[in-house]
């Protein structure tokens, strides 16, 4: 079944580690992007045949949204089929949150809230430029419990600039003592093009005089988080994402089972029956094309994946779960036997203990987690 | 009696790089119409694009050109390419002795710089006469007065006729062809003589064969004459005899004094030696031209393909290189870490350099090269002596009597404040000083004996930073010479690497080792898996490191917005894995295999 993901590119102010499309918040600019999507939705329903299973707001800030302009974003998402079990998320910020917009996506039947903690240490989110403090993360986290949801998602951040060990462990413990069903943790990463690239010194690694945790600073915190999540009830069941049993996330499970998914919005990544492409990153482009009746692509971007970059993305993700890649199900999506394909490397691997083989199911050993790309390099195609 | 005509003058020009050397040769030509400035394809003279790039000729060029003098006769001007490199020294020699002047080029800022003055002696022990040229006049630093003194002082030379050119701009090229003309003597000769020539240069055409440039000194060669290979009595009939314009164009004959090429259905550049003298086979002369030396490999070293399966064509490719150059020396290799290569002998380290370049540059190969070594000679129980040229096959301690190792003479030219820093890197190199002259009262030749190992292990970079350039270099084998030397091998992850092992003085071996281990460690990329380094000679450890285990290679975050870039990231590692050899269990950079060859770092 596939999945429906919708980019809101506004926020309030843009983090300093950010590479994903957004653009300051200004009431002005919300109704050509809210009438945007009312008319893509119209116009790429015809695309998924079936009926959608997850759906999820991400962004962006889709909270920094007016609670007008959110009812009316929801409204148009209305005309989507959504199975009865649908898992219906939206991302959240802290310093955005208030009850009469909870109570509005509560209304149109969204079901999970994930909240952009990052970290408990007011220090270090000014220095990541996040816009909310400590208290707020514990304030909003009250409210969407009072609005009635009981599936929550908590982002943290570790390897953040100046950040102990005991720092992280003091975050964990925080966010665990607030009882979210999941937490996704995030090791920072420098993306080329960021504020923070610009800012970080290369040499030192040093933001100021801030250093940035080394690659086995960052993997002991890493294991401090499984190891420490673990014993508070909580399945790693993803490179970095930890649930109460059930509350895996089932939007981002279908992206690492290879399913289909629609994105709609500036910036928003389709896949559909192999093909992937990009919707432009601009909402004036997206408003005029999208008025022009055509479809907002970054045609450039369109890409027809090949048989073996299918396998390689599909052992890329398979291998980031706990669940691992079926190999049944393998063999009925590329009609070939995934032993046939990585004989000799998938037993070198077995045989090292890194990769395992369990009823059917082939997985990384989760103790390889944070070396993952070592391995799947080693499965490209 | 046919004297050699006296409308010939044959001269090279001897300049350091970037004294513009090769713009100097355009303007000759275009000057005189040989080759209109659309046909000069930038620098005719420097025809490799390597050549280009490094400012350096390695392949030697001719070119004839027509001028008509102010005296109003028609002369033939033979400009004779040379080398710019001790590696070299032999082959500049050589055209240098088909000369009987040579362009003196300065630039007019920079002054005499080391490079040229090996060259310079090497023309005056020819008996050349020497015209003096300051070149880049047009720069505004130019101090073409202090040059002129300096020309004076250092060489000796008479510079006080010295003529001022810019190449760049075209100024004073009638000038230096004048002064070619009056001042560079003609050639002695005698065309009714038995056939007497020097070849100072061969190149392989795939139609024509092996194809020797030479000079003329008596008699003469024309389509048909049946020459003889003085140092291999080897007979071949001449097809063809052309002269370079610098396009080969066909002449009827070739007398005495004159310059061109032969050709005549030579299969190998081998047969066509520099310095060899050839001769009319059916009237010899009875004495070669002095100065004959088979090209002697001083360097070796193993090369292999990165990729396993460019075995074959890097065979292809060395074959081919070897068709144009006859000092290129190669036999297979088999190594435990790289599999299938060849062994490949140079005459030096820069020629070593260039062949690895032409082979990724030219052939599109990815190379890996072994340390280089010299030719050790092996004293055995048994009371053999065995020559060895690759560290991995030395023959195990206990048979070993003694090493010997090669040694060579080295001269050393250098202004006088700069001997302390020479002397003191020799120390280092465990040179025996030999003797000292002023030849003035700045510059100073010294002498040392140095083993020829140390001259191949970075001794020119040191050298050259240790003097600012200044000092130049010239060596000549002398002879072997026992020494206290051991094998180091390296193990990485308890395998050894035979690549990487090498020959070295035992007291040296404790530091070398250290620091290759140290520099390995910094080269080698975490693996999955703690890697332990050991240097060791025999089964002595004499230095260690360790890898650490990698412990974080992960994408964060990877949803429905992010797969295809990061899929596209791994490809491109995935890619980059590839130039990577995988020994044991471990992949190991190509660059950690040049580790060795740059330890001084």
């Amino acid at each position: 079944m596939p999945s429906l993901y919708v980019h809101v590119p506004f926020c309030q102010k843009k983090c300093n580690y950010c590479a994903f499309f957004s653009i300051p918040y200004d009431g002005s600019k919300t109704l050509s992007y809210l009438q945007g999507i009312e008319r893509e939705a119209h116009m790429r329903l015809g695309e998924v045949s079936e009926k959608i299973a997850s759906l999820f707001l991400g962004g962006g800030t889709p909270t920094v949204l007016s609670a007008e302009e959110l009812e009316g974003l929801l409204n148009s998402l209305e005309l989507f089929a959504f199975s009865p079990q649908a898992e219906k998320t939206v991302e959240a910020n802290p310093g955005t949150l208030e009850l009469n917009k909870l109570k509005i996506l509560s209304g149109y039947g969204i079901n999970r809230i994930s909240l952009g903690a990052q970290s408990f240490n007011d220090l270090l989110l000014n220095r990541i430029g996040r816009i909310h403090s400590a208290q707020d993360i514990a304030r909003s986290v009250k409210l969407i419990r009072q609005a009635g949801f009981t599936n929550l998602n908590l982002d943290l951040m570790f390897g953040l600039p100046g950040q102990s060990l005991s720092d992280w462990q003091e975050t964990l413990q925080k966010a665990v003592d607030l009882e979210p069903q999941h937490l996704s943790l995030y090791a920072l990463t420098i993306e080329p093009g960021t504020p923070l690239a610009c800012l970080v010194d290369e040499q030192s690694y040093r933001l100021g005089t801030r250093v940035i945790p080394d690659d086995d600073i960052q993997a002991d915190m890493y294991e401090l988080a499984a190891g420490y999540l673990r014993t508070q009830g909580y399945w790693h069941y993803e490179i970095s994402n930890f649930a109460r049993p059930g509350f895996e996330c089932r939007h981002n499970l279908s992206y690492w089972r290879g399913e289909d998914y629609l994105g709609l919005g500036p910036g928003a990544v389709s896949c559909l029956n192999g093909i992937r492409y990009r919707n432009v990153e601009d909402i004036y482009k997206y408003s005029r094309l999208i008025q022009q009746g055509l479809k907002p692509v970054e045609d450039s971007e369109t890409e027809i994946l090949t048989q073996k970059e299918l396998i390689s993305e599909y052992i890329m993700l398979g291998f980031r779960t706990a669940e691992g890649i079926d190999s049944e199900l393998f063999a009925g999506k590329f009609g070939k036997q995934i032993q046939d394909i990585y004989g000799e490397i998938l037993t070198h691997y077995i045989n090292k203990g890194i990769i395992r083989s369990e009823k059917g199911r082939i997985k990384l050993n989760p103790a390889y987690y944070f070396v993952a790309n070592s391995v799947i390099k080693d499965f490209f195609l | 009696m046919a004297q050699a005509s006296t409308k010939i003058r044959n001269f090279s020009i001897i300049a350091h790089i970037d004294h513009g050397k090769s713009t100097l040769a355009d303007r000759l030509i275009e000057y005189t119409g040989t080759l209109s400035s659309r046909e000069l394809k930038e620098q005719v003279l420097d025809s490799m694009d390597l050549e280009r790039e490094r400012g350096i000729t390695i392949k030697l060029q001719a070119v004839r050109i027509r001028y008509q003098a102010k005296d109003g006769e028609t002369y033939e001007l033979n400009l004779i390419d040379t080398p710019g490199h001790v590696d070299f020294s032999y082959e500049v020699s050589r055209s240098l002795a088909a000369c009987e002047g040579a362009l003196l080029v300065v630039d007019a800022a920079q002054g005499i710089e080391a490079q040229t003055l090996a060259n310079i002696y090497l023309a005056l022990e020819n008996d050349l006469e020497i015209i003096p040229v300051i070149n880049k006049i047009d720069l505004p630093s130019a101090d073409p007065e202090r040059i002129k003194q300096e020309i004076e002082e250092v060489i000796g030379l008479d510079a006080s006729d010295a003529i001022l050119v810019s190449a760049k701009m075209g100024l004073g090229i009638e000038d230096i062809l004048e002064a070619i003309v009056t001042r560079i003597p003609p050639p002695q000769g005698d065309d009714e003589k038995p056939l007497k020539s020097l070849i100072f240069d061969s190149k392989f055409d795939p139609y024509r064969g092996a194809i020797p440039y030479i000079r003329v000194f008596d008699g003469k060669v024309s389509k048909g004459t049946t020459i003889k290979m003085m140092s291999s009595g080897k007979a071949f009939e001449i097809t063809e005899v052309g002269v370079f314009t610098p396009v080969m164009n066909i002449v009827e004959e070739l007398r005495a004094g004159q310059v061109g090429y032969i050709a005549g259905s030579i299969k190998n550049v081998g047969d066509t030696r520099v310095g060899d003298t050839i001769t009319d086979a059916d009237c010899p002369v009875a004495e070669a031209l002095p100065g004959y030396r088979k090209a002697v490999s001083m360097v070796f070293c193993g090369l292999y393909p990165v990729e396993t399966s460019d075995y074959d064509k890097l065979r292809d490719a060395l074959e081919k290189l070897q068709l144009n150059d006859a000092s290129l020396m190669y036999e297979n290799e088999t190594s435990a870490a790289l599999g299938f290569g060849f062994r490949c002998g140079f005459l030096g380290l820069l020629h070593m350099e260039i062949v690895q370049e032409r082979l990724e540059r030219e052939f599109g190969l990815g190379i890996i090269t072994t340390a280089p070594s010299v030719v050790y000679k092996v004293n055995t129980v048994n009371n053999e002596q065995v020559y060895v040229d690759n560290p991995a096959l030395l023959p195990e301690e206990g048979k070993i009597v003694s090493i010997e190792e090669p040694m060579v003479k080295a001269t050393i030219l250098v202004p006088s404040e700069f001997v302390g820093a020479i002397m003191e890197l020799n120390q280092e190199k465990r040179g025996v000083f030999l003797t000292m002259d002023y030849i003035t009262s700045s510059r100073v030749s010294l002498t040392y004996e140095l083993p020829l190992s140390e001259i191949v292990y970075d001794y020119f970079d040191q050298l050259k930073s240790r003097t600012k350039g200044y000092a130049s270099l010239d060596y000549e084998l002398i002879g072997y010479k026992e020494a206290n030397l051991v094998k180091l091998d390296i193990l990485i992850n308890g395998e050894i690497v035979d690549a990487l092992s090498f020959i070295v003085h035992k007291e040296k071996a404790y530091v070398r080792g250290r620091r290759l281990v140290e520099k390995l460690r910094s080269l080698i990329p975490r693996q999955m898996f703690e890697v332990p380094i050991q240097a060791v000679i025999g089964s002595r450890v004499i230095a260690r490191e360790s890898i650490r285990a990698l412990r974080k290679d992960v994408l964060a975050k990877c949803y429905g917005g992010d797969i295809s870039r990061k899929r596209k990231l791994l490809e491109k590692q995935k890619e980059g894995k590839k130039r990577m050899k995988q020994v044991g269990s471990v992949e190991i950079p190509q660059e950690a295999f040049m580790a060795v060859l740059k330890m001084d770092d």
